[in-house]
């Protein structure tokens, strides 16, 4: 019998499939992490038909972004990812697709977001990312997030997500939510994941959100695995050094220069995921390709696996260098998703080298020809070209502007 | 010693000496200094439109060394060594200093610069020599680079073997014939615009009726450029809007129309001392030969313009 098992998460889901082949048969069992899940079992004139038919199955998952599960069976009826000190790799990207700035998030670092409300009943903290949020009717977040810094679950918390920090958001920056989080941090000590501006578009454009300097988290926790920030006006992150930070992702409409510099000047030794949404000028961007060149030259974050440098119109550029970049000789993801791509880039990484670590190149929302998306899919390692712009448009955009 | 960016400018501008570090960006633009002390150690320096004249030999730059429009910069360091360098506009630099070692090299309109090193380092990133109008040769040790735009540089004839790029290369505007093996399969521009070797290296086979029926304006223009445009206008059966005679002989002035684009008109005429045929475009509402030489010498008023004789 031969078994195989898979996990795929992100934003909104958090699920697994397993494929056990037996002879003609093979049993298919998927759903959600932590639940047992839903069996199919199929049966085949022979065991080459069933044998085909798994490999077809198991292929379509790949292509799907699903991957083998770490240290096999933890799924299905086993243990929730995240429920350990060290969170799962497989359990850092979060916004996928270029509508993943319309929803807010339903999973966080594999854990389930549910709304905290002071005097409600709190989620299991060994399951449950905790998000608190304002909205016009309800002015909760202060409230909500003191009333939860108070109650029993905080010491057990793994995972916060951050929502609008105020009714009005416009002028209304992060920096509170920060001091307030950072003042009570002795109270969150097994605090691994923090998403700060889980924001989305109908409550405030991804340009607009005002940040703050979100380095005093990175002191306050020293035992924080992933932050995820949405918004890029007055970000910044002055002291830009974590011993343990394993997961930094900055989703932004703009980034400025200076918060590359800082990431790219930082301390991160044990960073392995990092994601970096470049955006336009448009919306502050101010970074081009040569402020990159210090992460391409490839002596920083020796841990690194997953590098994404998304929502960005100078994607071309990134291109055309970081097929050159020692880098790709021990990163296992590039994603390059959400940007400008045309066939100017599409064409350099035609190019990438015949040995490399890389085993995932995530290109989607693009502006590539129907010919060129078709050589690359003939390279050797997983090419996700969906979201298919056309190449002729007069101008390209990003996906997640304004 | 570390200090802030804004400290560490004002301890420079005072005079003050090394050693000193700068843990971001070390902003020098504009500064009156002509030089800079022994021992500085930044992430990134600026010193744009600056009075410098020279770099300190141990200074050291992480990431990105700018020096742009700095007009009295003469020389620069052996072994000089950041991620990336920018000297654009650096009308008094002739020669980059043996070494040199990065991955980013910008010597865009910096006119007078012709001299490369006999031996320096600069891979994988993006070299900009736009309209190094001097520069006549390139050097043989650039590795693989990602992108080299050479547009404007008009005394470039030839390409070294051995250079690669992953992106394109810009040839623009270069007397650049063809190729060396090594860029065989390289992707070409012409002044940003992407365009096929045929169209850069085999102007003659170029047809006007391909040309016309060519749907994108801007490879348009550059296949008419690269025909020249009066073969272009002969073979498009151009319509002769006036006719008249200078010194030169005959003089035309020729209507093209194209699609999705301005028409093309321009004075079709002979020089009077070497006989050579030109075309000179002008505004497509132009309606005669005079009205073409008068805007073709500065006058927009055709009334005004009465030369004494036509050179």
């Amino acid at each position: 019998m031969e078994k195989r098992e898979l996990q795929f998460m992100d934003g909104k889901s958090s699920k697994f499939w397993r494929i056990e082949l037996d002879g003609a048969c093979h049993t298919v069992t998927y759903g959600r992490i932590g639940t047992e899940g839903t069996s199919q079992t199929k049966e085949f004139s022979s065991p080459a038909e069933a044998k085909k038919s798994h490999d077809k199955l198991l292929s379509q998952k790949l292509a799907k972004g699903y991957v083998d599960t770490a240290g096999g069976g933890a799924a299905g009826g086993g243990a929730a990812a995240g429920a350990g000190d060290e969170v799962p790799f497989i359990a850092f990207p979060c916004t996928t697709g270029s509508n993943g700035t319309g929803s807010h998030a339903s999973n966080f670092m594999g854990l389930r977001v549910s709304r905290f409300s002071a005097g409600k009943k709190p989620g299991d903290p060994k399951k449950t990312a905790y998000f608190f949020g304002s909205d016009y009717e309800n002015d909760t977040f202060t409230e909500d997030l003191e009333a939860f810094l108070e109650s029993d679950v905080a010491a057990e918390a793994r995972a916060l997500v951050l929502g609008p920090w105020a009714e009005e958001l416009y002028d209304v920056s992060s920096a509170e939510a920060v001091k307030l989080l950072v003042a009570n941090a002795k109270k969150l000590p097994k605090l691994a994941g923090l998403f700060v501006g889980d924001i989305v578009q109908e409550e405030n454009e991804i340009s607009w959100i005002h940040q703050s300097d979100l380095s005093p988290l990175f002191a306050a926790f020293p035992k924080l695995q992933l932050l995820r920030a949405r918004g890029g006006q007055d970000l910044a992150l002055s002291k830009a050094k974590h011993a343990g930070l394993r997961a930094l992702a900055l989703e932004t409409g703009g980034m400025n220069a200076s918060v590359v510099r800082s990431i790219l000047s930082g301390d991160f030794p044990a960073l392995e995921y990092l994601e970096l949404w470049l955006g336009t000028e448009e919306y502050g961007g101010t970074c081009t390709v040569e402020d990159l060149q210090p992460l391409f030259k490839g002596k920083k974050f020796p841990k690194l696996r997953y590098l994404g440098l998304r929502n960005c119109d100078f994607v071309d550029d990134i291109a055309t260098v970081v097929v050159n970049s020692p880098l790709l000789q021990r990163i296992e993801t590039l994603d390059l998703s959400l940007g400008t791509l045309s066939d100017v880039g599409g064409r350099a990484l035609l190019k990438l080298p015949k040995e490399s670590s890389l085993k995932k190149l995530d290109l989607s929302h693009h502006f590539m020809s129907k010919q060129l998306m078709k050589e690359l899919k003939g390279l050797k390692l997983a090419v996700d070209v969906s979201e298919a712009e056309s190449p002729d448009d007069e101008w390209r955009f990003v996906a997640v502007g304004e | 010693m570390a200090l802030s960016a804004e400290a560490a400018r004002a301890h420079l501008e005072a005079g003050k000496p090394g050693p000193l570090s700068v843990d971001g960006r070390l902003d020098l633009t504009n500064t009156r200094l002509k030089s800079l002390p022994q021992g500085i150690a930044c992430y990134e320096l600026d010193a744009s439109s600056s009075a410098l004249e020279s770099l300190p030999s141990d200074l050291q730059v992480e990431s990105r060394l700018i020096l742009d429009n700095c007009q009295h910069l003469r020389s620069l360091p052996a072994g000089l060594e950041a991620g990336a360098i920018s000297l654009r506009n650096c009308n008094s630099l002739h020669a980059l200093p043996e070494g040199l070692e990065t991955w980013f090299l910008d010597l865009s309109e910096s006119k007078r610069f012709t001299q490369w090193p006999r031996q320096a380092n600069v891979h994988s990133g993006r070299v900009r020599l736009r309209n190094c109008i001097d520069l006549q040769s390139l050097p043989s040790w650039f590795g693989t680079l990602a992108t080299l735009d050479l547009a404007g540089c008009v005394g470039l004839t030839s390409v070294p073997d051995g250079i690669r790029v992953t992106g394109w290369i810009d040839i623009g505007g270069t007397n650049i014939t063809s190729l060396p093996p090594s860029l065989g399969d390289a992707q070409l521009h012409w002044r940003s615009v992407p365009i096929t070797h045929r169209i850069a290296f085999e102007p003659q086979s170029i047809t006007a009726k391909e040309a016309i029926s060519e749907q994108n304006a801007e490879i348009r223009r550059v296949m008419i450029e690269r025909m020249g445009y009066l073969r272009f206008a002969q073979e498009a059966g151009a319509k002769v809007l006036d006719a008249d005679t200078d010194p030169g002989g005959e003089r035309r002035l020729l209507h093209i129309e194209l699609e999705q684009d301005e028409p093309l008109v321009g004075l079709a005429c002979a020089c009077p001392s070497t006989g050579h045929r030109y075309f000179l475009r002008v505004p497509p509402s132009t309606k005669s030969c005079h009205q073409a030489a008068a805007w073709l010498a500065g006058f927009d008023d055709p009334a005004l313009y009465h030369p004494v004789i036509e050179t």
